[in-house]
């Protein structure tokens, strides 16, 4: 699969493999202010025929204080069923963290799970290197709790920047 | 605000009132808006005619959400002070927030002519101008703007941005290097100086200025001006290739270490070289280094995959063979879908099944004497893949018996139901495909994707209720229903296969409803780019906003938009043509889950209205913005949109893009055409049907129109007026050049129903191989008036000749229906006949079984309870995990 910076014609197909994949939906709009934002953050994969059958949203986080060090956040990657255990997730996640690292000096990256998607936790924990950082009661519109995770990128060759 | 004209008297207000006016805007800036409501009226209890004080109390009540109200008090303003800024501002506003763009920049330009300086105004017009695309003027509202304020960077940038659009990228260059000189105490790492110097390199390199673009990559580099890496490597391979630079090859080989699953970067690699990937005779020479990069970088996929689409003979054997090997011991699902693209070389899909195949005995084998390295669930993906090979190719029965195999190896792998299912789908048994997608989606009930697909399979199969309430075990709790989330989510996909099972199921309304919904969903997302027309230029992300322009000008060449568009005039076409059609069933009983469903609707729909109620009351304050709220949907189930009184206008408004996005789509102008001829513009129609004849002179679809426009023809009472009756003779005689005019009539344009005839069969003739050249004279026919016994004969030889039964090809399940469908509408009495025949023909099929029997099959179907049953993640199904939307 190809793996790729998203481009604007990527986010309608970006947002029907998130509604095929995930839980937590999201308006065009959103991936559009993403994109508008951070345009080298988010990666999709595709296949032969150009479909997106995964892809990695990503942001910086704004609202650090001032001397607080800059980082990224995960909003959504999902990789379609039928196309797992290729390594998508990991290679969508690998080139996101050296951008944020690279354009932004990010020191870290952080992002939320729920509580109870095992699966998505091991793939944080066991093959991308998060750690659990805190735990988020109701996170979620439906009253789930979120684990959230934390990766450090200053092993990406870069100086990271505070605020 | 400067240079002001003479105030006029009735504008004039004493100091005490002008004070409070003063407060009034401060209050508005503010959005203390009570404040602001209290402060106009003790102005208005004064003087009750001063037209900003009007203008001001409307929008703050807009705001409140007292939006009629507002409104009349805006209008009033105006027509009392044609020559008040603030009433033309605050008007212009109000028409913004009800997405008329070109109003309200009619108003700002009335509002500017009176304050010309006004900053507020005048940004407001800029992003006015580029969502109108009106970049001229665009210029001008730019350059005032930078005049006014030069300090502030994104002015020149936005200036530069306009020249660029306006078509002067020279300009737009100039400007951004001035800037670039004049711009001073520019931090380190400033990702906005970073975006702004990556926006001039891509100007220099549309001006062809590779030199000069180089020189600012690498300045920016070198002084750290330019911190976006991946664009960095990506603009210097790009441009030392243009360059034919010796450092070209180096370039492109960063990048492909740098992201060694991008295609792009090999193509990009190659291409230097002189070696085009899709080129045959390049092939030995890509494969090469496509083989060497393999060896190099171990974990990348993309050279292994590409070497397979340039690799011939022996080397495809052997790469293919490795590939393979490594896919099935991995257990990769997509292993299939993968290669099948290279199914279209002959000798490259046997060669894929004599490797599966070779793996497949030697699998089969250990199964019963188990040695150490056999691993068992190589051989399940072994069969999955071979099943999908072979379901592809048409060998259903072939693929059935690899699956039992593969099931009773291993029952709980869903790959293998949703395989099944597709088989089944494919073979014409819908009903059999959804309920083994049911059995997937339980495998896994925490999976989103069984169940999304699932769902689609019961749409498809006519179980729509049930697919709804599939749909609903991942929609939000609190939504009226599963479909206004997914809705809500703007999910094209539920979207069209909600439209299109209503459409198939007959309730053209519902239908209608679920295409129409489509249509503002693209609405939705043009009216998005609104807001990043300012913000773009704030965050100085230039080249992405230029692409963002781009692909919102196109925005409807979406396939979705397309399909919807031409089912969708279908429908009105069927209604304008029958109005019989838009009389809808009320007395229709609901069925039980209906029942339940409206009721949970309304609750929460009254949910969903209450707590606004109760806030209005408690805080009057709360700011509700501009923009027109959603109303009420008045007629949730399309039944008024069916019988509305102008199907054909809004056929073609919902068409009306297709023309210039869809120049390819011959189907997009055969419907064109229907439109156009029944609303009676007959240039319209005129080009539409040059242009279908243009992609495909013999498509059947055409054929049918060329004979429905020499009909309509017949009936003109005379040549139209000039200059369309010209354009129209010459336009017929091009098309008709043999057809004498018949003798009894005036009409120059007359054609005889004999010579249609005869064009008729000569098509047949022609075409008496495909089914739909088949179906195509059989409806023309029907047309001319031809005896349903000799429209039965047409039809019938789509069976082909004789016992042998030899297909024609092309004669699918598709097709097949659209014969059934056509035998019906012409209430033939030997559609049971040709239904059986295919029910023959199709063996695997279900759809071609007499009704009684299809209908029963359908209810003695019993859905298990849609909840999720199973909480358990298997291992390996990784998910993801996202944050809850948060609104930006």
């Amino acid at each position: 699969m190809n793996v790729r910076t998203i481009r604007v014609d990527d986010l309608t197909g970006m947002q029907a493999c998130n509604l095929q994949n995930l839980p937590e939906n999201y308006t065009i709009r959103y991936y559009l202010y993403h994109a508008m934002t951070w345009p080298s953050l988010s990666f999709v994969a595709e296949d032969h025929k150009g479909r997106i059958v995964g892809y990695i949203l990503a942001k910086m986080e704004e609202d650090a204080g001032k001397g607080e060090e800059l980082h990224g956040h995960v909003t959504s990657i999902s990789v379609l069923r039928s196309y797992r255990r290729l390594g998508l997730a990991k290679k969508l996640m690998e080139q996101s963290q050296k951008a944020m690292a690279t354009i932004y000096g990010a020191s870290f990256v952080s992002l939320h799970v729920r509580k109870s998607n095992r699966a998505a936790l091991n793939l944080y924990r066991d093959t991308l290197g998060f750690t659990l950082k805190a735990t988020e009661s109701k996170y979620y519109a439906d009253g789930e709790d979120a684990y959230a995770m934390h990766l450090s990128l200053k092993d990406q060759g870069t100086v990271a920047r505070t605020n | 605000m400067s240079k002001q004209l003479a105030v006029p008297a009735k504008r004039a207000l004493p100091p005490k009132e002008g004070g409070l006016f003063k407060e009034l805007l401060g209050y508005y800036e503010t959005r203390s808006l009570k404040k602001g409501v209290k402060t106009a009226d003790q102005i208005l209890k004064k003087f009750p005619e001063h037209a900003e004080t009007l203008c001001m109390k409307g929008l703050l009540l807009t705001h409140m959400g007292k939006r009629e109200e507002g409104i009349d008090l805006v209008k009033k303003g105006v027509r009392l002070d044609l020559t008040s800024h603030i009433c033309w501002h605050v008007f212009g506003l109000i028409q913004k927030g009800e997405k008329k763009y070109d109003e309200a920049l009619k108003s700002y330009i009335q509002a500017l002519k009176f304050d010309r300086e006004n900053l507020n105004i005048l940004l407001d017009a800029a992003n006015l101008q580029v969502h109108l695309r009106i970049f001229d003027s665009l210029v001008e509202t730019r350059h005032t703007i930078l005049r006014l304020r030069p300090n502030v960077r994104k002015h020149w940038i936005g200036y530069a941005l306009a020249h660029h659009l306006n078509g002067n990228p020279l300009e737009a260059r100039k400007i951004l290097q001035h800037y670039q000189i004049m711009v001073k105490g520019i931090p380190d790492h400033d990702v906005e100086h970073s975006e702004t110097l990556l926006y001039l390199v891509r100007v220099h390199e549309e001006l062809a200025e590779f030199d000069e673009a180089l020189r600012v990559l690498d300045t920016g580099e070198q002084n750290g001006q330019i911190v976006d890496r991946t664009a960095v490597l990506e603009a210097r391979a790009r441009i030392l290739s243009k360059l034919k630079s010796d450092e070209s090859e180096a370039a492109w080989r960063v990048l492909i270490d740098y992201n060694p699953d991008s295609y792009e970067y090999y193509r990009g690699y190659l291409s230097n070289r002189g070696i085009n990937l899709d080129d045959r005779a390049d092939s030995e020479a890509a494969l090469k280094i496509l083989i060497n990069f393999s060896t190099e970088l171990p974990k990348a996929a993309a050279p292994r995959r590409l070497a397979l689409n340039v690799a011939s003979g022996d080397s495809f054997k052997d790469l293919a063979g490795t590939y393979i090997r490594s896919g099935l011991t991995r257990g990769i699902p997509s292993l299939f879908a993968d290669l099948k693209a290279l199914y279209r070389d002959e000798h490259k899909k046997t060669a894929v099944e004599e490797i599966v195949e070779a793996e497949h005995t030697k699998h089969a084998a250990e199964q019963s004497t188990p040695s150490e390295d056999s691993e068992p669930t190589t051989y399940l993906w072994t069969l999955y893949f071979l099943a999908q090979h072979y379901s592809h190719l048409g060998q259903y029965s072939k693929a059935l018996g690899l699956l039992e195999t593969a099931l009773t190896h291993t029952p709980t792998l869903p790959e293998l139901y949703t395989c099944k299912a597709r088989l089944l789908k494919r073979a014409g048994d819908p009903i059999g495909a959804a309920k083994l997608l049911d059995e997937a989606r339980l495998l896994d009930g925490q999976d989103r994707f069984l169940n999304t697909k699932c769902a689609k399979y019961m749409l498809r199969a006519g179980f729509i209720e049930q697919g709804n309430q599939i749909l609903g075990l991942f929609t939000k709790k609190d939504a009226p229903s599963p479909g206004s989330d997914l809705e809500d989510m703007q999910s094209l996909l539920y979207l069209e296969e909600e439209a299109d099972a209503q459409y198939q199921s007959g309730k053209l309304h519902l239908a209608l409803k679920k295409y129409m919904a489509i249509q503002k969903l693209f609405d939705e997302v043009e009216d998005d780019q609104y807001d990043f027309h300012g913000y773009a230029l704030r965050r100085f992300t230039i080249t992405i906003y230029l692409n963002l322009l781009t692909w919102e000008d196109q925005l409807r060449s979406h396939p979705s938009y397309i399909k919807a568009a031409l089912h969708a005039s279908k429908i009105f076409i069927a209604v304008h043509d029958e109005p019989a059609l838009a009389i809808t069933d009320n007395s229709e009983p609901l069925t039980d889950a209906e029942k339940k469903a409206k009721k949970k609707a309304k609750k929460a729909q009254k949910a969903h209205e209450d707590p606004k109620k109760l806030t209005q009351g408690a805080n009057a304050n709360e700011d509700k913005g501009l923009e027109v709220p959603q109303a009420k949907d008045e007629d949730p189930d399309g039944k008024k949109l069916l019988a509305s009184p102008d199907p054909l206008e809004m056929a073609a408004k919902f068409l009306s893009p297709l023309a210039s996005l869809a120049p390819g789509n011959i189907d997009a102008w055969i419907a064109l055409y229907d439109i156009a001829i029944r609303r009676k513009k007959l240039l319209q129609a005129i080009r539409a049907l040059k242009h279908a004849k243009s992609l495909d002179p013999e498509s059947p679809e055409l054929h049918i129109r060329i004979i429905d426009f020499a009909l309509r023809a017949s009936d003109l009472p005379q040549t139209p007026p000039a200059p369309i009756g010209p354009l129209f003779t010459s336009f017929h005689s091009s098309l008709f050049p043999s057809l004498s005019p018949s003798s009894d009539s005036s009409n120059p344009f007359s054609t005889s129903k004999l010579s249609l005839e005869t064009l008729n069969s000569q098509y047949l003739q022609k075409h008496s191989n495909s089914p739909l050249g088949i179906l195509a004279v059989a409806k023309v026919q029907h047309r001319l008036g031809s005896p349903v016994g000799q429209v039965e004969e047409t039809i019938f030889s789509s069976l082909g000749k004789g016992d042998s039964g030899e297909g024609l090809v092309g004669f699918n399940i598709k097709v097949a229906s659209r014969f059934i469908e056509f035998l019906a509408s012409i209430k033939s009495t030997r559609v049971v006949e040709y239904r059986s025949a295919c029910a023959q023909r199709f063996e695997l099929s279900t759809i071609f079984r007499p009704i009684e029997e299809l209908n029963a099959l359908r209810t003695s179907v019993v859905w298990p309870a849609p909840q999720a049953v199973s909480t358990e993640v298997k291992d390996g199904n990784t998910n993801g995990g996202v944050d809850g939307y948060i609104a930006q």
